[in-house]
């Protein structure tokens, strides 16, 4: 997919201002932006209830990445494996693999 | 499969990682008492960390358990190379990272990438005909972990370890850069690909499962 450049944003009816909320959301949502763009931003959003709509799209999206952050945790297989190639090495900690990440 | 019977496990890490040295590795035996106390303290608070990322870069267990075994192995011979008080994670899953690279036949991939903000412009069209089509609201709707879990799997490198990296292990750009090894604008471009080509996926899911869109266009 081709991106649009930003007349073609304002062609399709987005106010430059807008067309700035599409092109720095994520800046924005990253915390990346200058404190004056973001409060550019903001006052925006304020006031447009496109751009809102499509800030809470963008914050939903970026929520529920994050979500998968949780739930994963290294197999009780593996922390035995692991615990023996630390003791094969000599490391007096290998015990501690085997406890998980709660006792150490 | 990554192939990890070609892992080199007796290589150093990086020209990063060597200017890291300190102390140099353990002389006495205090030194190494001192040393397995700090990996303990420091590094194995991290293995879950460090296999739920293995586990996105390889998207298979046995590949990931390997990748977790040698990340670790290589993290406490170099220990020496850890500066106390940094971030252990971010160099834990530098290692992890090159591990993960080493054991591919093609180890640093090459793309080639469009700015970042012009993903960030598709995105915008990617809602826009989202929304005219009654699915704005898809990610607030419907629990999507599973498909977007997928879609993260299917994404090519390094657009995946950006999104891995910043979106999901809440790394800053500046400590995923540290990890992939590339400028902080690189990672953007690569986060902002990776974002579009989710959403494009999630779109395309969407539209070919039929899911029962909202009243269309309504919010303007």
């Amino acid at each position: 997919m081709s991106a649009p450049p930003r007349n073609q944003l304002e062609a399709m009816g987005l106010s430059a201002s807008c067309a700035d909320v599409v092109r720095h959301l994520w800046d924005y949502l990253d915390d990346q932006l200058t404190p004056d763009g973001a409060e550019r931003l903001r006052a925006h959003m304020a006031s447009c209830t496109t751009c809102r709509g499509y800030s809470d799209y963008q914050a939903c999206f970026l929520e529920a990445v994050a979500k998968l952050r949780t739930g994963t945790d290294a197999p009780s297989s593996l922390r035995d494996r692991l615990a023996a190639g630390l003791k094969s090495e000599g490391c007096s900690c290998w015990e501690a693999v085997k406890k998980g990440k709660d006792a150490s | 499969m990554v192939g990890l019977a070609a892992l080199n496990s007796s290589t150093t890490e990086s020209a990063a990682d060597a200017a890291r040295a300190h102390d140099g590795p353990p002389a006495t035996p205090a030194d190494v008492e001192r040393r397995d106390a700090e990996f303990a303290r420091e590094a194995l608070p991290w293995i879950d960390d460090v296999y739920r990322f293995a586990l996105s870069l390889t998207r298979d267990e046995s590949d990931a358990d390997d990748v977790v075994q040698e990340t670790y192995l290589r993290a406490y011979r170099s220990w020496h190379t850890f500066i106390p008080g940094t971030d252990c994670r971010r160099w834990l899953f530098t290692i992890c990272r090159n591990v993960f690279l080493r054991s591919r036949e093609r180890q640093r991939p090459t793309v080639d990438l469009e700015d970042g903000e012009q993903d960030a412009l598709a995105a915008g069209t990617v809602y826009e005909a989202a929304r005219e089509s009654g699915y704005g609201d898809l990610y607030a709707r419907l629990d999507i972990g599973p498909a977007l879990k997928d879609a993260i799997g299917e994404l090519a490198e390094p657009f995946r370890s950006a999104v891995i990296l910043v979106d999901v292990e809440d790394l800053s750009y500046e400590s995923a850069a540290e990890v992939m090894g590339v400028p902080i604008g690189t990672v953007r471009s690569r986060l902002f690909r990776g974002r579009r080509l989710l959403q494009e996926k999630l779109a395309s899911l969407a539209a070919e499962y039929g899911l029962a869109p909202t009243s269309a266009g309504s919010d303007r």
